[in-house]
């Protein structure tokens, strides 16, 4: 009896959990709301790699935006871009550019490892390459050296990638570049997620070409030999024709994919006390550029209110803009803003307002509501679909024209190219919203006035510093200016800086002091300054 | 009397408001009668007493000394003389009621004597049945390992909303930590240290049952509120007993989830033949703020020495003491009317919170006859926060039937039903919807400015630099964060007694949450952009978990007083699963109309889904060798689902021993003594369930195409279960029949292939990768003494202390040993971590650079230098504990816990933010003319740089986030209670056995600490990833209450 018992009772337990019994276990975990990758079509990772690289909202609007005196702010958030001094989340912010374009750069690796040796997906494979080119050199030159060989590879075992030199790492993009462009065949797939072109691969192909010579117009400091190679090989082959060929990704707010720049922006301090820098609205005004009133606009009514107001839309009217001089502040002393000697005065209380304040910023140029924050004619509220601007026809035109101007070999005259980018520059806007277009006689006559000049390079660099800043491509705006050295900028002074002068770069994440030990201070050893703001990365000789 | 009743909840319903109003008539009745009574009480006495001559001896028949030996039902008696003899005048028919610790209390009937001997018969715990794993009883002395057992009726006094909390400083071992969040906020409950990286919460078991103590939520640097964990759910007033199982062995049987040890909470139920009872508890508590600040009050607001002249720099300062003195000047304040220009007085930031009312009233039913029993009880609780506006209700139903049905068939039913609704969990740590940020309020605004925080057009009266930084009553008065929960908790245990020694038992455990979340962003939240607020999110959530096991018993004696054994056997299936459907989207396109129906953009609703499985079988067996050992073994196998195929299972063994060394060895003095042995592993399965495969997800569409994308935490195909195991050798000591004990540990632990969410370089495409490398280890010590020093037919005192001392040690990471960073603070710049060879979690922080003299360096600025982040000292104390004194007299009782830890550190936003804002007093230093900080140049000569105050602290100070590390030692008086009994013969003549009336007080006293401004046990989150992060949630408080018990038996 007893023994009977204890065996039935060992029975129970045993058919309660033989292998039989644990056969479903692989079902059971198996998640029933995601695919395999058997079943996943990797065309879709496409669109997340664009959309990830081209959202970078505060990520360039704290630093780049203002370091560059494209847009200044009173507002103490901004310090680290207006002041050069930490504010807010200082140490989140700093490593935006790296965790955001890897966690782009991420889907762009993964594409490749679905694609490898897959038939029908070879353009897709391709476009891969060149999206990972536009994605890694943003990060390598805001940082200097960076993971390009080893990015992405965790999968594969890699979980400390190595930061390869920034020199090595522009070798590569050029390279890679290269075959990737040769590779690109109209015949084959066409890929279907894709934001830039709806799978043209025609327009791919001026795409990759006028990405190779903003790659390779970074070594005019360093490597002229290899710029003029890769410029004269892409303008061979063939760059961007038209502002049709811009490389763009439009947002769309009604699923929940508003534009991070205009999120940032709707805060009411920020859109309150975001101006249009000085130095910018004063040298458009200097050549009579007649985009200052598709970009800029004062609020409209006086008082504070009225200055917080985001569905009224402003005034435009060109000689009422004016912008706000940098390192400003609204604190009360030596540094307010109210001691600039050209100071338009506060726009005052609204008496029909309750609680009204003055507006000390009221009479300073904002970036148009109607244009930078919707992409209908809808102010009320905003839709938030804007555009990012990634590259540009006019951009190339602009440093093919530096590169004539060297004398290299492009096709065309640098004043053909000249004229061609500014007038592309002024409709591009309008790309971002309608209600900025410019008419074409006075795009005609502005170009017609303004030809290439003795001093064609800070013309040319000026005009690229323009056309980043009016199309809110700030990295770009920075980086350009970096290289070229134009506009020539007065940095702001302020107490207690961490830089008396404009950044030259951004310091690495503090993270990588515990995910990379190695390789951060391999990429530190490759600054003669150490990890500061101040140093200069690779081509920034 | 009679008429004010605060501890009356409102909600009461209709019945046990009638049932309360009854009992207190009657405390009434009983109160005016009483000295009545006493008066024909002692008439009596002088006319039929006689002198009873006695003596009281042990077994042995030795004369037992100051034995209490009452009349019983009253309170007059005497106790034993050195020689065991007493003498007592009573009445023929009196019954004596003898009492003496470490031996059973008797009822003796005189009978008509006048000389009488009584045996007193040892129980010094020597056969205390204690429940162990799986729910199986076993006698105490027979462990071979620790479990500590505390019984309900310490913890229904002084209430805490989570019951977790009143374990504070009662068990040696134990650590718990709440969260400055509100009622029913989590607990962080670490059983012997940091066991794991992920330092889980215990498994707990209620009834047998395993329930869901999962943590619904919590705050990190970006805000959040907590929404309490599972173990907040059980009403304190059902509990009967907590029994703490610490070690593996212990908890071996539990296996998965049991490596962070497990705790047994027993229900009450009723008692066969026991008639039938009701017993009705009403319970009122006051939560008051504690201001624990003591900053500045020297200087105003405004910035770099001036105060604000305008609405504009008002406003930008009003969180910034960098002004001028305070003169009582007229000042404009940010909302455009002038102020004095002086302190706002010591109760301003007070002022701003309210007292925190909570009612709990529970009643309950219980009977019991030759073959059955049941209890049922109805609890009800409404706790208000300190935070105006939040609250939360809990209506707690627990049934306990017991049945025989027949002789040998058993048929058990427990349900806990629980009906929870929480009304505006507030934000803490960052700024948004937190009403918090009251605390840094310059010195000379008075809160009430702020009132009723919104403008004209019921938008956010905005009051400072920051619209993130959300203004404190709109804070509180709009912003909506409620949470519902209905929750079921059933168990069905059905037990065949085959023989006297050999039975089978099935158990079926099915604990079934639904929960609700409602959270909007108001319209005028200044933050939002465009102003109209939007729904956070409106959420529905399911889920169970399933246990059914099967068990044989059977317990024999193979050679009689040589040798018997205990075995028993079963298999265990357990099921768990998760569903969440959320529905969120903004901004509002009609203002303050929250309703998904209002939303302009509605976003893509949020579907998760998980589900795992654990198969298992386990065996126990005991074998009692004589009276004095004990050998035991227990095994277990266990494969999980969520483990990869070919690594989802394991066995895992323990082995304890339990000499009883005082049967062998007779010493005097010594009653009892026991020396214990345990080796034991356990295993765990990973957090989530789809771990060890790639999947890939469709998002929204993004205007008409597809977008795909998939997780950036990186599967793992060769995760195997991770293990646990122990040493631990221990001894338990009786002295002086019992008046003195002893129990004591050590134990040794290590982890084994625990899995670890490394971070990694983004770089590397993923964030976080999943791997099994990590290993902790803790060693440590735990002593309980308990004693009674003092005991006399009237009074006694009982003193307890329990030490645990925790060493604990990260010994591995990753395999490259990698740095793994956890939580920070908002200030952002010091970090939490898990570094190789130090104990977990450090505290990461830039400390000043100084030259090899010790000086500190300052830059050619006049600003500190500081290191790059360097381990600043464990979060989690070393030394921690409790020392309880029970004292009682007659019919009052009074008792007091004092508890201690010793060794933890604390990373302190409000120590960062004082210093940023000028509010601490190390920043006076230096207003007028300057700081100039001492110590040398990076030339090695005396730094000579004077700077601005408001600069120096705000771009220098703050950047040295060591000085943010502060000492968390404290000493705390914990609770107090001081109660009177009415027994039945006082209340003769009512329907009540007994009335107990006891006044309460919880964390009244902070006896000693080191950290300036802070609350040393201030947190806004249980996870282990924040332990000792402290800043902007909710301030310390003080409880007092009272507390009555009715008690009616037929």
């Amino acid at each position: 009896m007893k023994k009977r018992l204890i065996y039935s009772g060992l029975c129970l337990a045993a058919t309660l959990f033989t292998t039989g019994c644990t056969k479903d276990f692989t079902k059971i975990n198996t998640d029933p709301n995601a695919t395999t990758a058997d079943q996943f079509n990797p065309n879709f990772l496409l669109a997340q790699a664009q959309l990830n690289y081209s959202q970078t909202g505060y990520s360039q609007l704290l630093f780049q935006s203002m370091w560059t005196q494209s847009l200044a702010s009173t507002f103490s958030y901004y310090g680290n871009g207006d002041k050069y001094q930490q504010s807010g989340s200082f140490n989140d912010y700093i490593g935006r550019v790296y965790s955001e374009g890897y966690g782009a750069e991420t889907y762009v690796e993964e594409i490749k490892n679905l694609t490898k040796g897959k038939t029908g997906y070879d353009n897709l494979n391709n476009i891969a390459t060149i999206m990972k080119v536009l994605i890694v050199q943003r990060i390598t030159d805001t940082y200097g050296d960076v993971p390009y060989s080893e990015a992405g590879q965790a999968k594969q075992g890699v979980f400390f990638p190595k930061f390869d030199k920034q020199q090595a790492i522009y070798t590569a993009m050029l390279t890679d570049l290269d075959a990737a462009l040769t590779a690109l065949n109209p015949a084959k797939d066409k890929p279907s997620s894709d934001l830039f072109y709806g799978g043209d691969i025609d327009k791919w192909k001026r795409f990759g070409y006028s990405l190779m010579v903003r790659v390779a117009m970074r070594l005019t400091k360093v490597d002229p030999a290899t710029a003029q190679k890769y410029v004269e090989k892409a303008a061979a082959a063939g760059t961007m024709t038209s502002i049709d060929d811009n490389a763009k990704v439009k947002t769309d707010n009604t699923n929940n994919y508003a534009n991070a720049i205009v999120n940032a922006l709707l805060t009411v301090d920020d859109f309150r006390e975001v101006r249009w820098s000085k130095t910018l609205i004063s040298f458009m005004k200097s050549t009579t550029d007649p985009r200052v009133s598709a970009i800029a606009e004062i609020a409209t009514g006086n008082g504070k209110k009225a200055n917080e107001t985001e569905n009224v839309a402003g005034d435009n009217s060109y000689s009422k803009q004016i912008g706000l001089p940098n390192g400003l502040d609204l604190n009360g002393g030596s540094t307010d803003v109210t001691t600039d000697p050209n100071y338009p005065g506060a726009t005052p209380a609204d008496p029909a307002v309750e609680k009204d304040a003055p507006a000390p910023l009221g009479k300073y140029s904002r970036p148009r509501l109607q244009v930078y924050y919707t992409s209908s004619s809808n102010i009320n509220p905003v839709d938030r679909s804007t555009i990012n601007m990634l590259l540009t026809y006019g951009e190339t035109e602009l440093l093919l024209a530096e590169a004539a101007t060297r004398g290299w070999s492009v096709g065309g005259s640098a004043a053909t190219h000249y004229a061609n980018a500014l007038a592309a520059d002024m409709k591009s806007i309008a790309q971002i919203n309608t209600a900025a277009t410019i008419s074409d006689a006075a795009i005609t006559a502005y170009v017609a006035t303004h030809p290439l000049g003795a001093s064609a390079l800070q013309q040319i660099n000026t005009e690229y510093w323009v056309e980043t800043s009016t199309l809110f491509m700030f990295n770009e705006n920075w980086t350009n200016w970096r290289r070229s050295g134009f506009p020539v900028l007065t940095p702001v002074k302020y107490p207690s800086q961490f830089d008396t002068e404009i950044p030259r770069r951004v310091i690495y994440p503090i993270t990588l002091q515990s995910t990379n030990p190695n390789g951060l201070a391999s990429g530190v050893q490759s600054l003669s300054g150490g990890d500061k703001f101040s140093s200069r990365v690779w081509w920034d000789k | 009397m009679g008429v004010h009743r605060p501890w009356v909840s409102q909600s009461l319903n209709l019945c046990k408001f009638a049932l309360a109003g009854m009992v207190l008539l009657n405390v009434q009745a009983s109160a005016a009668e009483a000295p009545k009574a006493k008066a024909k009480s002692n008439y009596n006495f002088n006319l039929n007493f006689a002198k009873l001559t006695g003596k009281v001896v042990d077994e042995k028949g030795e004369p037992l000394v100051g034995v209490s030996i009452r009349i019983k039902g009253t309170t007059t008696g005497t106790q034993t003389d050195a020689n065991g003899n007493f003498t007592l005048d009573v009445q023929p028919n009196t019954v004596l009621t003898l009492s003496y610790i470490g031996y059973a209390t008797v009822d003796v009937a005189v009978g008509g004597k006048s000389t009488i001997t009584i045996t007193l018969k040892s129980n010094t715990n020597l056969n205390e049945v204690v429940v162990t794993a799986l729910g199986i009883k076993k006698e105490e002395k027979k462990l071979g390992y620790a479990v500590t057992t505390v019984k309900g009726d310490l913890l229904d006094k002084a209430k805490e909303t989570n019951v977790a909390y009143s374990l504070e400083g009662r068990v040696a071992g134990v650590s718990i930590s709440g969260v400055s969040g509100g009622p029913g906020s989590s607990a962080r409950i670490l059983l012997r240290g940091v066991t794991s990286g992920g330092a889980g919460s215990p498994l707990f078991v209620i009834n047998g049952v395993p329930m869901d103590n999962t943590q619904r939520g919590s705050s990190g640097e970006w805000g959040g509120a907590d929404y309490g964990d599972g173990i907040s759910n059980i009403n304190p007033d059902d509990v009967e007993t907590i029994t703490v199982l610490k070690g593996q062995s212990a908890s071996a049987l539990y296996g998965s989830r049991a490596s962070n040890g497990v705790i047994l909470i027993t229900t009450k139920g009723g008692k066969k033949n026991s008639g039938f009872g009701v017993e009705f508890n009403t319970n009122y508590q006051a939560d008051k703020v504690n201001n624990t600040t003591d900053f500045q009050t020297t200087y105003g607001q405004g910035q770099h020495g001036v105060k604000p002249a305008s609405v504009d720099g008002a406003q930008q300062s009003s969180r910034l003491a960098w002004g001028s003195k305070l003169d009582g000047s007229n000042t404009i304040q940010f909302d455009g009317k002038s102020y004095p220009y002086s302190a706002a007085g010591t109760n301003n930031l007070q002022n701003f919170y309210r007292t925190g009312n909570t009612y709990t009233n529970t009643v309950s039913f219980d009977g019991g006859g030759e073959n059955g029993a049941f209890r049922l009880s109805v609890s009800d609780l409404n706790a208000g926060s300190i935070i105006r506006n939040s609250s939360l209700g809990r209506k707690t139903f627990n049934l306990n039937v017991n049945q025989n049905v027949t002789p040998k068939l058993n048929i058990a039913v427990v349900a806990n039903y629980l009906i929870e609704n929480s009304k505006n969990r507030p934000s803490l740590s960052d700024g948004p919807g937190n009403p918090n940020n009251i605390w840094f309020l310059a010195p000379n605004i008075n809160q009430s400015i702020l009132s009723p925080g919104i403008a004209a057009n019921g938008y956010e009266q905005v009051w400072t630099d920051d619209p993130y930084v959300t203004n404190p009553y709109f804070a509180a008065n709009n912003f909506i964060n409620n949470t519902g929960r209905k929750r079921l908790i059933s168990s069905l245990t059905a037990r065949y007694n085959f023989t006297d020694w050999i039975y089978a038992q099935a158990r079926l455990g099915y604990d079934n949450i639904n929960d609700s979340r409602f959270k909007v962003t108001p319209t005028g939240t200044a933050y939002y952009t465009g102003l109209m607020g939007g729904l956070d999110e409106q959420s529905t959530a399911q889920s169970f978990e399933f246990n059914a096991d099967g068990l044989v018993g059977v317990k024999h004696t193979i050679v009689k007083d040589l040798l018997a054994f205990d075995f028993s056997a079963g298999a265990n299936i357990r099921k768990n699963q998760y569903e969440y459907t959320s529905l969120s989207g903004g901004p509002f396109t009609l203002p303050f109309f929250y309703s998904y129906s209002n939303v302009s953009v509605k976003n893509a609703a949020n579907y998760q889904f998980n589900k795992s499985e654990v198969h298992s079988a386990y065996y126990t067996a005991d074998f009692n060798i004589k009276s004095f050992l004990t050998l035991s073994t227990t095994g277990r196998y266990d494969a999980y689902s969520k483990l990869p195929a070919n690594n989802l299972s394991i066995f895992t063994p323990s082995v304890s021993a339990s000499f009883l060394f005082s049967d062998l060895l007779k010493l005097p003095t010594l009653d009892f003594g026991k020396l214990r042995v345990s080796y034991a592993k356990t295993s765990g399965e990973p957090d989530k369930a789809y771990s060890t495969s790639a999947y890939y997800n469709l998002g929204n569409q993004i205007n008409g195409t597809t977008i795909g994308n998939y997780s950036l935490d990186l599967y793992n195909l060769n995760l195997k279960p991770y293990t646990l195991d122990e040493l631990e050798i221990g001894t338990e000591l009786k002295f002086f029949n019992g008046r003195l004990s002893v129990d004591a540990d050590y134990f040794s632990r290590k982890t084994h292939n625990e899995l670890l969410r490394s971070q990694l370089d983004p770089a590397a495409g993923f964030n976080t990768r999943l791997i099994g490398t990590q290993s902790f280890q803790n060693r440590g010590v735990e002593v309980e003494i308990k004693g009674t020093p003092v005991q006399t037919s009237t009074f006694s005192w009982s003193p307890s202390i329990n030490f645990t001392y925790v060493k604990n040690k990260v010994l591995k990471t990753d395999d490259f040993g990698t740095t793994q960073t956890l939580g920070t603070y908002r200030p952002l710049n010091a970090n939490l971590a898990y570094v190789v060879g130090l104990p977990g979690p450090q505290i990461m922080a830039n400390d000043y650079k100084r030259d090899s003299g010790g000086n500190i360096i300052f830059d050619a600025n006049g600003y500190p230098e500081t290191t790059a982040r360097i381990p600043m000292g464990s979060t989690v104390p070393k030394i921690y504990g409790g020392l309880n004194n029970d004292f009682s007299y007659k019919h009052f009782n009074l008792s007091f816990l004092v508890d201690y830890r010793f060794g933890g550190k604390i990373l302190s936003a409000t120590n960062a933010y004082s210093i940023f804002r000028g509010l601490n007093k190390i920043t006076l230093d230096g207003r007028e003319g300057g700081v100039v900080g001492k110590g040398v140049t990076e030339a090695g000569t005396p730094n000579t740089k004077s700077v601005d105050a408001q600069d120096y602290y705000q771009k220098g100070l703050y950047n040295v986030s060591a000085l943010n590390v502060l000492n968390g030692d404290f000493i705390k008086l914990r609770q107090v209670t001081f109660g009177y009994t009415f027994t039945s013969s006082f209340l003769n003549g009512s329907p009540f056995n007994a009335i107990t009336v006891s006044a309460v007080g919880r964390n009244l006293w902070t006896i000693m600490k080191h950290s300036d401004n802070i609350d040393p046990e201030s947190g806004f989150s249980n996870n282990i990833n924040y332990a000792g992060i402290e800043g902007t949630s909710l301030p310390a408080t003080r409880t007092f209450g009272i507390n009555v018990n009715f008690k009616f038996r037929k």
